[in-house]
């Protein structure tokens, strides 16, 4: 796995490197724009990470550039710019998602994660039932059955399992699932989603079963086959 | 012809037109006071001119007649029943003005075939009809009877052309003082509409400051009158005003980014310390509680930063709004807090719904009116019912909790200000204020209302 980071400021650059190699990943830098398109354009990535400031050549510009070239590498705008139109401009230019600083690391490491993995699974996505363990969720009907028993969810509570179910075996952090299941774009900043878990938690999990899943600290969630 | 649509349009704009001139009391108290002094100098002049005109005609006919009953009163004491009456029917008949005649035991001497029923004694008049044979037509005369030593004389006068005038002078005092009222409320109608215009022009930029737009300045035109020279004062406060606006706003501003990159750093060597600790099986708890609390000073930074790009770039932050519709915005709200309240046994409704889309942003609309739903949950209390109504021009947000009392209603809205018995909840004191922003962007209002008990948070788009 390589992933390339284009940062210009030098403590994060070293910093992502560090924690970066720590979770196995092979890394290269670029510490302005033009060097970054370059590497970009010429190697092979399965990410790239991409300051939206950067000297020399504008985050936005590179990844324009990099798109108009064909480019299909998937994009992590890091940004300092936290307004929404910033955002809608990042995701708009082709970036696959924006993440603004300063950041958890967890909360980088579970996007990067999660956009590696969207990349790989991408063509086999047609499924119309999601399996974990004994839960199933049929998304034609909008059905949920744990073993035999059917479970009734509320809209939000449904898309909800439903993205954890689709990243099984997976952290998925609280901001990744507000904006899956509410698609607006920002943090609320307040244990709001753990109070959606905690209600979501009591339907699936009922009776003393097997947990299905699992809180991780610091980070966010994790559907698991055995808990 | 007028259409009746037109008539309609007519009449609906007449309306308005008078419901704004009829707010200008100001100039209305002005418009009475000139009409009363206008009227009563008016009456005064025509009491004067009636006083030096007929009045005084009056007065010397009363004076004549007093005359002659004077004169006629010391004949008959000084001469002999026959000498007087002969005299009198020489004076009688010579006599053109007045009328006279003498009534001495039953018999009538002189101009007057009977004497006229009701007749006053002197010197209060009495009008009557009399045959005037030199005229050869009936005419209106006043006259009174005094008796006398050997019988009562009656004196009458022809004044039918004084009653003429005096009646024309009352016509035309009435017309006159009608007159006046009339010039008093066509003056007061042009000056108010005057008024109303010049001090519309102040009000508006007073709305568009408040509104946040602090580069709304008075336009001045070139009379170069008070209004102007108001203006101009103004003007210049507002530019000072907007000036140390910017100052204090771009020194926080600095502050919070130029700290926000070390601290962020500093975030970084923390967290890459936990890290490290947690692969040695060493404890973290520390760190991380000292992550919890930069995270919160980077919240409140970014949330400051956030609150001045909002008010201050109006225009700019406007340019990618779209159509949103307000009614789904606020159910995906309640459905994000409903849990929360249900922690608190609150109830949490919709209680009216109406398509209602704006031109806007559909994250911050999110944002602030869940902002103000996580609010009531917070501060309502447990068991209190929280509902929003969709209103023809906005939403409103109503909890039965203890509410705010009047004092803090503006100042919750300032910048990190928090109501003292709140301190102890969670929060930065920015999320009203963040709200207000928003709310300002979208050309709305925002108002805090009693719910006797609890708050009722109104917000009013205006367009």
């Amino acid at each position: 796995m390589r992933i390339l980071v284009i940062e210009d400021n030098q403590t994060t650059r070293q910093y992502l490197q560090k924690a970066l190699q720590e979770q196995g990943y092979e890394i290269d830098l670029a510490d302005n724009g033009q060097d970054g398109l370059f590497l970009a354009l010429e190697g092979d990535y399965q990410l790239i990470v991409l300051d939206r400031m950067l000297p020399k050549l504008d985050g936005l510009t590179v990844l324009s550039t990099l798109r108009n070239a064909g480019k299909q590498t998937p994009v992590l705008i890091l940004s300092a710019l936290d307004s929404v139109s910033e955002r809608v401009k990042g995701l708009r230019e082709g970036g696959d998602d924006y993440l603004i600083k300063p950041f958890a690391l967890s909360e980088l490491l579970v996007r990067i994660e999660i956009l590696i993995q969207r990349k790989g699974t991408h063509s086999e996505k047609l499924t119309s039932v999601l399996h974990v363990a004994d839960l199933k969720m049929d998304l034609l009907s909008h059905k949920v059955f744990r073993g035999s028993t059917e479970i009734t969810l509320q809209p939000k509570e449904f898309k909800l399992l439903r993205y954890l179910m689709e990243h099984n075996g997976r952290v998925v952090s609280r901001s990744l699932l507000f904006e899956a299941v509410w698609d607006y774009q920002f943090d609320p900043q307040t244990n709001v989603i753990d109070v959606h878990m905690a209600r979501l938690r009591k339907k699936v999990e009922f009776d003393g079963l097997t947990p299905l899943l699992e809180t991780v600290r610091g980070v966010g969630y994790r559907m698991v086959e055995q808990g | 012809m007028v259409s009746p649509l037109y008539s309609k349009q007519y009449v609906a704009s007449v309306t308005e037109w008078w419901s704004r001139v009829k707010t200008a009391h100001s100039v209305w108290r002005l418009t009475r006071l000139y009409t009363g002094l206008l009227l009563s100098v008016v009456t005064i002049l025509l009491i004067v001119l009636y006083q030096l005109s007929i009045g005084q005609m009056n007065r010397q006919q009363g004076l004549q007649m007093a005359n002659i009953i004077a004169q006629q009163n010391m004949l008959a004491e000084q001469l002999t029943t026959e000498q007087f009456l002969e005299q009198f029917k020489l004076q009688a008949q010579s006599s053109r003005q007045y009328i006279l005649s003498y009534q001495i035991d039953q018999k009538l001497f002189g101009r007057l075939s009977e004497i006229p029923a009701g007749l006053t004694q002197c010197p209060s008049l009495s009008r009557f009809p009399i045959w005037l044979d030199q005229f050869d037509e009936i005419r209106l005369v006043s006259g009174c009877a005094q008796p006398m030593a050997s019988g009562t004389l009656i004196v009458a006068v022809d004044d039918e052309s004084l009653y003429e005038l005096k009646a024309q002078f009352i016509s035309a005092s009435a017309v006159a003082l009608l007159l006046a009222v009339l010039l008093g409320i066509i003056t007061g109608l042009v000056f108010s509409m005057r008024v109303l215009k010049r001090i519309n022009s102040f009000n508006q930029v007073a709305l568009r400051v408040e509104s946040g737009q602090l580069s709304a300045r008075v336009a001045v035109s070139d009379h170069n009158d008070e209004y102007d020279h108001m203006a101009l004062h103004i003007n210049t406060m507002l530019n000072q005003l907007q000036h140390s606006f910017e100052t204090i706003s771009g020194i926080t501003d600095a502050i919070a980014h130029d700290l926000r990159t070390p601290l962020s750093h500093l975030r970084q060597q923390i967290e890459s310390e936990i890290l490290t600790k947690q692969q040695l099986n060493h404890p973290s708890e520390q760190l991380e509680s000292m992550l919890d609390k930069l995270d919160e000073i980077l919240f409140t930074f970014s949330a400051m930063l956030e609150l001045t790009r909002l008010q201050q770039q109006k225009e700019s932050n406007s340019q990618h709004f779209k159509t949103v519709d307000l009614q789904q915005v606020i159910i995906d709200a309640v459905d994000l807090v409903e849990p929360l309240a249900e922690e608190k046994q609150q109830v949490v409704s919709i209680e009216s719904t109406e398509p209602f889309s704006i031109q806007g942003d559909a994250t911050l609309l999110f944002r602030a009116i869940y902002n103000l739903l996580e609010n009531a949950s917070k501060y309502a209390g447990n068991n209190a019912q929280i509902s929003v109504h969709l209103t023809p021009r906005g939403f409103t947000v109503s909890d039965n909790g203890p509410g705010i009392c009047d004092i803090e209603k503006d100042k919750v809205f300032q910048r990190l200000y928090r109501i003292e018995k709140s301190r102890g909840v969670a929060g930065f004191g920015l999320g009203l204020t963040l709200v207000k922003a928003i709310i300002q962007l979208h050309n709305g209002k925002i108002e805090l209302l009693d719910n006797q008990p609890g708050l009722i948070v109104q917000v009013e788009f205006l367009n």
